[in-house]
């Protein structure tokens, strides 16, 4: 009973660091376990889009799973650091390696039951209500049952067994290789004043500036998608690169101005942050990175949820929308008729009610040349950024949606152009030049099809064949025809509608050929489970990063504080008053707490633009929102930040003190 | 007038909860002349580095009197109490007590920089003083880069670069292998002979007979004193080898 004994005696000495990666153990398990249960539930297979939100519970499962892994062993070995004089001192005590592996075995099993145990049945008291978070932000009403799932418990076990063994490993490896007075002597060996790496600097501030640049300059949303993608790694690499070799570089700028350095508020905290930097950069840069990673997330899960319905009248400017591919004049009477006649039985009016025929085409569009490629000819070329969505709208329904009565010659043409576009009296598609009759811009809401991610411009044309042999000649293999849309809103009372819309769609499966059928209505319980499942996630990952960076700015407040106090306790004796102590910490605390905020926010700042694009392409324009929802995360975050700051500095101080 | 005035100074320490309480300096009074050169010697325990830390104001007396220059260390305010320090006072340390992130030249600026002296005036101060220490070309290396002797040199320059009334030794050869001891000595020795008032604390005869004055403190009082006068280093030795015998089988005189 020796060995047990002495590990639990260790574990309660060491309290201090120990409780809270206990706490962060059980947190971690409980997290797992809950995201695990959740996604294996079988109810949620009966949803509408429960695919789509199992897939993201399944990333959430392997995001939260590779996290558990990288932040356990991180945090342990911070315990190993600190702990390595007590194992030292074990040793010349008379301890050979087998005992000590024999007390570590303990230590680590007495942390695996208690994590495993305590982590599990939190998991499975708190699962239920996380259950029923997820389904009150998805607007589920159908109550789903949340069983203890036992895979999902075998496979928390599994996976925290082997985290912990392998953790043990390390452990042992890190006791096993040194000698006891290496062990005794642990951090306190003499540090070398880091070198000024400037290669490394300038290539930080390069990649940081080239990210920040692409975020700044990109325009369309779908060349955003490929290019935030590139510049998040830049932005990555240069918030490493310059927390490493930056602030030591700017740093020695400081020093070396005599000036300023040989100043009593600067001497002490210039060099002191010297030490400091060199080796917390890299801690430094993995906050700054994780509170971005955060704030990004929880912001646009947030904007997305809370603009669902801004989104469904983005992606649906009406309450039904019709397309009918077969645009034979006796199909399209027959639609005509059936909406009439339906909407009139259910009592219900019509209103915005926008038809034509069209041809719809992604272009390339050539501003230098005025010429536009059609479909595949575009996709060959160029680059996902120059796309835009062409609509050709025949003459006669241009008349009739305008109330206009202009003409067109044979080889004529009215043109709308892309907010970007220039005007110019002669225009080519492929190779075909075309004049430009003037150019218009369209009253009626003629573009239900285009999606708010691209541009769109509008060409009119005197005669539907022409359009019509565009669309043989260059359409997608397919999607070679003229196309009919419908789109309406309705009035009257939501039974009402709901009947009408039921009986449309019933008869245009019908009777009317090539018909298609979006109503607004549907995709709102969808939109809800998406985006809902979306938000889900990202609060939950954002408050297990949250949780991961409050513990590792601990550990850094603890660890240093006791690499400090024989600092201070020396300038103390060389006639540095108190009250200078004191101010020379809180400034350099201050500094390497508040430095990897700071970067976050101005990171997020820079992706701002960009994000808005993304989220253009999940239907959500509201950039106002987006705002809104940022700041609103950001400041909730640098509340939670400075909350631990207090707590922390705390402990800082009465260990220095 | 001396330089410095200790009158019945008495220390006793209380346990936390007021239990039992122990008492470290029972009655000591001497006072040191300007340009004097004391030793004080005595066994572990015998209370010398609770003297020292009065001396150094880092501590109070429980009752008595410390006057630097006529002025009672007990009337300074707290808040005085760090610029008092640097102005009057410097000190040596045995485990040197430099700063490893600071290289040796910034480690001497140290007290000057709190001082808040520019840079210019601090770099003048410097330059004869690192020549005598014969520490020139060390001035940019860092601690770790360098011998025990040599950061207690730099530590002396620490000491002298605020030209301080006092200098305070607490076992400067503790440290230090017989060399550097030696050298540190006879550093010593040049200072004081350029007019510098120190006081050391010491376990080490060789160290303690070249001072000018020895004095043996036990059981918290000054015991015995011994004067240079003509004597070389070596007679010297003789006798203080002689007064600690006698302090350790007893001294009952």
């Amino acid at each position: 009973m020796f060995y047990p004994k002495l590990a639990l005696t260790n574990l309660k000495k060491n309290g201090k660091t120990y409780i809270p990666y206990l706490l962060t153990c059980v947190l971690t398990v409980m997290m797992f376990y809950v995201m695990y249960a959740i996604s294996k539930n079988t109810g949620l297979d009966q949803m509408q889009g429960g695919t789509t939100l199992k897939i993201i519970l399944g990333w959430a499962v392997i995001v939260t799973g590779i996290f558990s892994v990288v932040f356990l062993f991180y945090t342990n070995s911070f315990l190993v650091k600190q702990r390595k004089k007590e194992f030292g001192l074990y040793q010349v005590l008379g301890m050979d390696k087998g005992n000590l592996t024999k007390m570590m075995a303990w230590e680590s099993i007495l942390t695996i039951l208690v994590s495993i145990v305590l982590g599990l049945a939190a998991g499975i008291l708190l699962g239920k209500l996380m259950f029923l978070i997820l389904l009150k932000m998805m607007h589920f009403a159908v109550p789903l049952k949340f069983a203890v799932e036992s895979d999902a418990m075998i496979g928390t076990i599994i996976l925290f067994l082997i985290i912990f063994v392998i953790t043990f490993i390390f452990n042992l490896f890190q006791v096993q290789t040194a000698n006891p007075v290496e062990l005794l002597h642990g951090g306190s060996q003499g540090e070398k004043e880091p070198k000024t790496k400037w290669l490394l600097a300038l290539i930080g501030a390069a990649t940081l500036g080239i990210g920040y640049y692409i975020a700044q300059t990109t325009d369309s949303p779908l060349a955003a998608i490929g290019k935030f993608f590139i510049a998040v790694i830049l932005v990555i690499i240069g918030t490493y690169c310059l927390f490493t070799a930056g602030s030591i570089a700017f740093l020695k700028i400081l020093k070396k101005n005599k000036k300023f350095y040989y100043q009593s508020r600067h001497f002490t905290s210039v060099s002191g942050m010297i030490y400091r930097m060199k080796q917390n950069a890299v801690g430094l840069a993995n906050i700054c990175i994780m509170s971005t990673i955060v704030l990004v997330l929880v912001s646009v899960s947030v904007s997305l949820y809370t603009g669902i319905e801004d989104a469904l009248s983005t992606r649906f400017p009406t309450d039904l929308n019709i397309m009918i591919y077969d645009t034979s004049q006796e199909n399209l009477d027959k639609a005509d008729q059936i909406i009439k006649e339906e909407t009139e039985k259910a009592g219900v009016g019509l209103e915005n009610r926008v038809y034509y025929r069209a041809g719809a085409f992604t272009v390339i569009y050539d501003q230098k040349n005025s010429r536009v490629l059609l479909e595949e000819n575009a996709a060959a070329s160029y680059s996902t950024e120059d796309f835009l969505w062409m609509e050709i709208i025949p003459l006669s329904d241009y008349n009739r949606l305008e109330g206009t009565n202009e003409t067109l010659d044979e080889n004529e043409i009215f043109v709308q152009m892309p907010d970007s576009g220039v005007h110019s009296d002669t225009f080519r598609i492929e190779n075909e030049t075309y004049k430009v009759k003037k150019s218009i811009s369209l009253k009626s809401e003629a573009k239900n099809g285009v999606s708010s991610a691209v541009e769109g411009m509008i060409v009119v044309m005197p005669d539907v064949q022409k359009i019509a042999e565009l669309k043989q000649q260059y359409g997608y293999e397919g999607a070679d025809k003229v196309t009919y849309s419908d789109s309406f809103n309705m009035s009257g009372k939501e039974e009402a509608k709901n009947t009408a819309v039921k009986a449309i769609e019933q008869r245009f499966t019908e009777e009317v050929a090539e018909s298609y059928i979006e109503y607004k209505d549907a995709y709102r319980s969808e939109f809800f489970i998406i985006y809902g499942g979306f938000l889900f996630l990202g609060v939950f990952v954002g408050s297990l990063f949250l949780m991961a960076t409050v513990l590792i700015i601990y550990y850094k407040q603890i660890s240093e504080g006791y690499d400090d106090r024989s600092r201070y306790q020396i300038m103390q004796k060389v006639g540095m008053s108190k009250k200078e102590v004191r101010h020379s910490i809180k400034s350099q605390v201050l500094m390497v707490f508040f430095m990897p905020l700071i970067a976050a926010i101005i990171h997020v700042a820079f992706a701002f633009k960009t994000v808005t694009k993304l989220l253009a392409v999940m239907n959500l324009v509201n950039v106002h929102l987006f705002f809104l929802c940022t700041v609103g995360t950001v400041l909730i975050f640098a509340v939670f930040y400075a909350i631990v700051f207090t707590v922390t500095s705390k402990q800082y101080y009465k260990i220095v003190q | 007038m001396s330089l410095l005035d200790v009158k019945n100074v008495k220390k006793i320490y209380t346990t936390r909860f007021g239990g039992s309480q122990v008492q470290a300096l029972a009655d000591v009074t001497f006072s040191v002349e300007p340009r004097e050169y004391v030793a004080i010697m005595g066994e572990s325990g015998s209370g010398k580095t609770t003297l020292l830390n009065i001396l150094a104001s880092l501590d109070k007396p429980t009752s008595g009197r410390v006057l630097l220059k006529g002025r009672d260390l007990s009337t300074i305010k707290d808040r005085e109490m760090a610029a008092f320090r640097r102005q009057n006072l410097g000190f040596v340390f045995q485990d040197f007590n430099l700063l490893d992130t600071f290289s040796l030249e910034d480690n001497i600026y140290l007290p000057l920089v709190l001082a808040g002296k520019k840079y210019e005036e601090m770099k003048q101060c410097l330059n004869p003083i690192a020549q005598q220490l014969g520490i020139t070309d060390l001035l940019k290396k860092f601690p770790y880069e360098v011998s025990g002797g040599q950061k207690q040199r730099a530590a002396v320059a620490r000491a002298l670069i605020t030209k301080p009334q006092l200098i305070l030794a607490d076992e400067p050869t503790g440290a230090l292998d017989s060399r550097a001891s030696d050298d540190l000595m006879n550093l010593f020795n040049t200072i004081n002979q350029n007019g510098q008032t120190i006081l050391m604390v010491t376990h080490s005869v060789k160290a303690a007979s070249s001072a000018n004055r020895v004095m043996f403190i036990k059981d918290g009082q000054v015991f015995h004193q011994i004067y240079r006068g003509n004597q070389t280093n070596e007679e010297m030795y003789q006798k203080i080898s002689a007064a600690l015998a006698v302090l350790s089988t007893g001294g009952e005189q």
